[in-house]
Parts: C-alpha cells; sequence; structure tokens
C-alpha cells in the first residue's frame, strides 16, 4: 500500500475520526449514566434531553447557516470573478481535480496569512484567503491552500465538527447542571433516587467533573485528525505535495496571526490563529505545522508517478 | 414462514437495486469526467487562435512552430474516440510548449500585456486538461474496479455497463496521474 501514500493516509485518519466520535457517544452515555446514578431517573430523564437539546439548537443552528454565519465573524466578504480572476482560475482547476461544485469565495481584511472553508454541504460551501494569504503564496502554494480548503468540504468537516461540537457542548451543559445541583438541594433528589452504593456514587462524581475535560481533548483531537485528512484529500486532488508543503512552510515562518483571536472559529482556519505557546498541544485544534510539513515531505519523496 | 422467505427476496431485490444503481452512476460520473475533459479541451483551442496572432506578431519567422500548432489544433478538434482526443492532446501540448518556448527568445513579445494575459489563460487551462484527465482516469479507475469485482460484477451485463479506456496521453511526461494498479 506504500505506493499510494495519501490514499493510506485518508483512510488512516478517517478512521481514527470514527474512534474519536465513537470514544465521544461513549463519554455523553457515561455522563447520562452518572447524572442517572447521582440523581435517580426523574431528575435524570429531565436534564439530560434538556442539554441536549440546548447543545443541538445551539450547534446545528450555526452548522445550518455556517456560510453566513462565518462571513460575518470574520468579517469576510464575498467576491465575484472579476475581482480576482487568477484566484478564480486557481480554484476552478482544484474544483474540476476534486469534482466539487465550484464554492463560494470570500476574501477576509488581514495582515496574517490564513484561509478557511465552511458550509453545510458542497453545494453550500465556502472558502475564504486572507488578504494577506494572496500576496505571499505562489501559484503552487495557493493551489495547495485551496486544495487543503475544498478537502475540508469534501470530506464534510462543518458537519463533522458540528457532531464533535455538540457532543462537547451537551456535556458541559449536563455536568455543569449536575455539579450545581449537587451544591443546591442535591441531596433531596439523591434520596428520591435511592442509590445507595457509595462507589457508583464516587465514580459518578469523578465523569461528571471530568468529562468536560475530557471531551474537550476530543473535540480538539477530532480537528486535528480532520486537519491531517485534510492535507491528505488535498494530496489527492492536486499529486503536488510539495504545493501545500511550501505553503505551510511560508505559514510557519509567518508570525503573524489573524487579528480576531476568537477562539470559536478557530478550528476552521488553515493554520491556527491561536498562539501555540499558550495552547497546549493536547488542546491544540491543529496538529503541528513542522509535522504536517513531515508528513507531506515524506508523500514527495515517493514521486508523482510512484504507482507505476 | 411466508414472511421470511418475502422478506429475503424484498432484501435480495433491494441490494440488486443497489449493485445496478452503483455501475450505472459510475458509468455516468465517467461520461461526465470526459465531457469535462472535452470542454477543457474546447478552451484550450479556442486559445490557439489568438495566441499564434500575438507571437506572430513579434515572431515572424518561426513558421515551422506556428504550423505545427495550427495542425495539432486542427487534429484535436475533428477526435472523438478516447485514444485519439487523447493523442491529439499530447501533440497540441506539445506544439504549444514548443510555441512558448519560441516565446522566451522574444523579450518585447514577453513583456506585452496582450501575451501576459493569454499566458495565464493558458497556463490554467493546461492545469484544468490536466485535472480533467486525472479525474477521469480516477473514475475509470473506480468503474472498471466496480466491474470486476464481486458483487457489483454480477450486474454488468443486465446494467450493460463495461470496463472503460483510460485517458493515456502519448508524452509519459503528461501523464499526471499515477497509474494504480490493484
Amino acid at each position: 500500500m506504500a505506493e499510494n501514500n495519501f490514499r493510506t493516509l485518508q483512510s488512516a485518519n478517517k478512521g481514527k475520526t470514527y474512534f474519536l466520535l465513537a470514544s465521544m457517544g461513549l463519554l455523553t452515555w457515561l455522563v447520562a449514566y452518572a447524572a442517572l446514578t447521582y440523581f435517580g431517573a426523574g431528575t435524570a430523564s429531565t436534564i439530560v434531553p434538556l442539554a441536549v437539546g440546548f447543545a443541538l439548537i445551539g450547534v446545528w443552528g450555526s452548522y445550518y447557516g455556517s456560510d453566513k454565519l462565518v462571513l460575518t465573524m470574520t468579517g469576510a466578504k464575498l467576491i465575484q470573478r472579476e475581482d480576482a480572476p487568477e484566484l478564480f482560475n486557481v480554484i476552478e482547476e482544484v474544483v474540476i481535480a476534486s469534482g466539487l461544485p465550484m464554492p463560494k469565495v470570500a476574501i477576509v481584511e488581514d495582515t496574517a496569512p490564513n484561509a478557511f472553508a465552511t458550509g453545510r454541504n458542497p453545494e453550500h460551501a465556502l472558502i475564504a484567503f486572507t488578504t494577506r494569504m494572496l500576496e505571499v503564496m505562489d501559484r503552487d502554494e495557493l493551489q495547495g491552500v485551496i486544495a487543503h480548503e475544498l478537502s475540508h468540504v469534501a470530506n464534510r468537516d462543518t458537519l463533522v465538527s458540528a457532531v464533535a461540537a455538540t457532543t462537547a457542548g451537551a456535556i458541559a451543559i449536563l455536568s455543569d447542571f449536575l455539579t450545581r445541583m449537587m451544591f443546591f438541594g442535591g441531596g433531596r433528589d439523591r434520596n428520591r433516587g435511592g442509590n445507595g452504593n457509595p462507589l457508583a456514587l464516587v465514580f459518578s462524581l469523578v465523569i461528571l467533573i471530568l468529562a468536560p475535560l475530557a471531551a474537550l481533548l476530543l473535540k480538539s483531537a477530532i480537528s486535528r485528525k480532520r486537519e491531517a485528512l485534510a492535507d491528505a484529500t488535498a494530496v489527492s486532488f492536486t499529486r503536488n505535495p510539495a504545493g501545500l508543503r511550501k505553503a505551510l512552510e511560508v505559514l510557519a515562518a509567518d508570525t503573524t496571526v489573524v487579528r480576531q483571536k476568537s477562539n470559536a472559529v478557530a478550528h476552521i482556519w488553515i493554520e491556527s490563529p491561536l498562539d501555540s505557546t499558550s495552547v497546549s498541544k493536547l488542546f491544540s485544534t491543529h496538529p503541528p505545522i513542522q509535522e504536517r510539513i513531515a508528513t507531506l515531505r515524506a508523500m514527495e519523496s515517493l514521486g508523482p508517478s510512484a504507482g507505476n | 414462514m411466508e414472511y421470511i422467505v418475502i422478506g429475503a427476496i424484498v432484501l435480495l431485490v433491494v441490494f440488486a437495486i443497489a449493485q445496478y444503481n452503483r455501475l450505472i452512476r459510475l458509468n455516468i460520473t465517467v461520461d461526465e469526467a470526459f465531457a469535462q475533459i472535452e470542454v477543457q479541451l474546447k478552451r484550450r483551442a479556442d486559445l490557439i487562435p489568438n495566441l499564434v496572432e500575438t507571437v506572430k506578431g513579434y515572431a515572424q519567422h518561426e513558421r515551422s512552430t506556428f504550423d505545427a500548432v495550427v495542425a495539432a489544433r486542427a487534429k484535436s478538434t475533428s477526435a472523438s474516440t478516447v485514444a485519439d482526443v487523447a493523442a491529439a492532446d499530447g501533440a497540441l501540448t506539445s506544439a504549444l510548449r514548443g510555441l512558448l518556448a519560441v516565446a522566451e527568445a522574444y523579450p518585447d513579445l514577453k513583456a506585452s500585456s496582450n501575451f501576459l494575459s493569454l499566458q495565464e489563460e493558458l497556463s490554467t487551462t493546461e492545469n484544468k486538461v490536466s485535472f480533467s484527465r486525472q479525474f477521469y482516469n480516477d473514475n475509470v479507475r473506480s468503474l472498471n474496479t466496480a466491474v470486476k469485482t464481486i458483487p457489483t460484477s454480477f450486474f454488468v451485463g443486465l446494467a450493460k455497463v463495461g470496463a472503460r479506456e483510460f485517458y493515456e496521453v502519448e508524452n509519459p511526461e503528461d501523464r499526471n496521474v499515477p497509474n494504480v494498479k490493484f
């Protein structure tokens, strides 16, 4: 299989995402179980659906309108072909390579080079670039960046991160609810629940306290895997790992970061806009850029026609 | 008992329909991908008269280069089968390469705005041609795999779908697609 490195990488990264999403499911189930043992069926049966409902409304609203919402959050402006014919040429090339429909294109006025993709499905996809990105990238590098962004569209990463965010959100709301209730009148519920096993109670308590942290870690891990997957898919579109590799090197060498450092939209950029020193590696939404460069370099050494 | 039998038959029919539809879908995608190659080749062919005129304005003596490009273009517009289109495409690609190499020797030409915009058009079209070839070949690979592997292979006769031809350009350097073996 070594001769088709990007295909192997793609399926490996997909497999890991499924595993992580399954872990998320397991974690939600554990939290629900903890709520059940700690507070009894009466309380748990109202607050578990409530928490999931809140998270669903919050996340899915933004998922459905992601293309429009992100425009306002990042200050990106939609552009037409006449505004940037060369950019559109390169995008059209990658669109042909990927077989996806043509996405909407937007520009963000910013002095840091960066790009992102969003939209609930390929028909509503939007890709955006900062003005600086278009200045610093040559044609091959830009092609690599566009391929990476369109890979997010092809891999439905807006959906994947919406699922991850919903579960993490539900768990956070739930454990917040429950820890509050523990201090204010939790005793009454406990009597009603009538679960006397102290071991189960301690176990539930630990789950409720640690679950939000675990959910956050899982969410970040999913985001990192999707970034790695998008790099591999990008190579399957362009068959030119060098383009994306050089682009990432340019981004790595650049020390400016996108002005608005909102955590809420950090995961959608090609290069993490958050300062890597302030965020530990485990919570990072992106794999270390040097690691991504090394992976692409390894693909380059296989050559463009390694399959022959 | 009869419910089990009816259930099994229904499941079998649903399964057969799914396999049949998969083959038909793959075959249509290959058709679409080939149409995309032709669209991009047509785009390139449309750029050529303008390009030749522009280069001629600066380099009248390069008759043979112009003739080669014009001849290759004429051949490419009349080709229809995959192999013919691919061969004509390869010939035109190398003729164009010759023309651009000629342009290198004329600084005035290279600096002219008309030539610069043509060059951008030409390079994006070349990329689009090669990506549409790659997309076509990827889809042929999926179709051919389905045609030869179980269970889809059982429905090949029913769907009247067969293995399709890869788009192979004469000049091996022009082949951007790794020829994947299974």
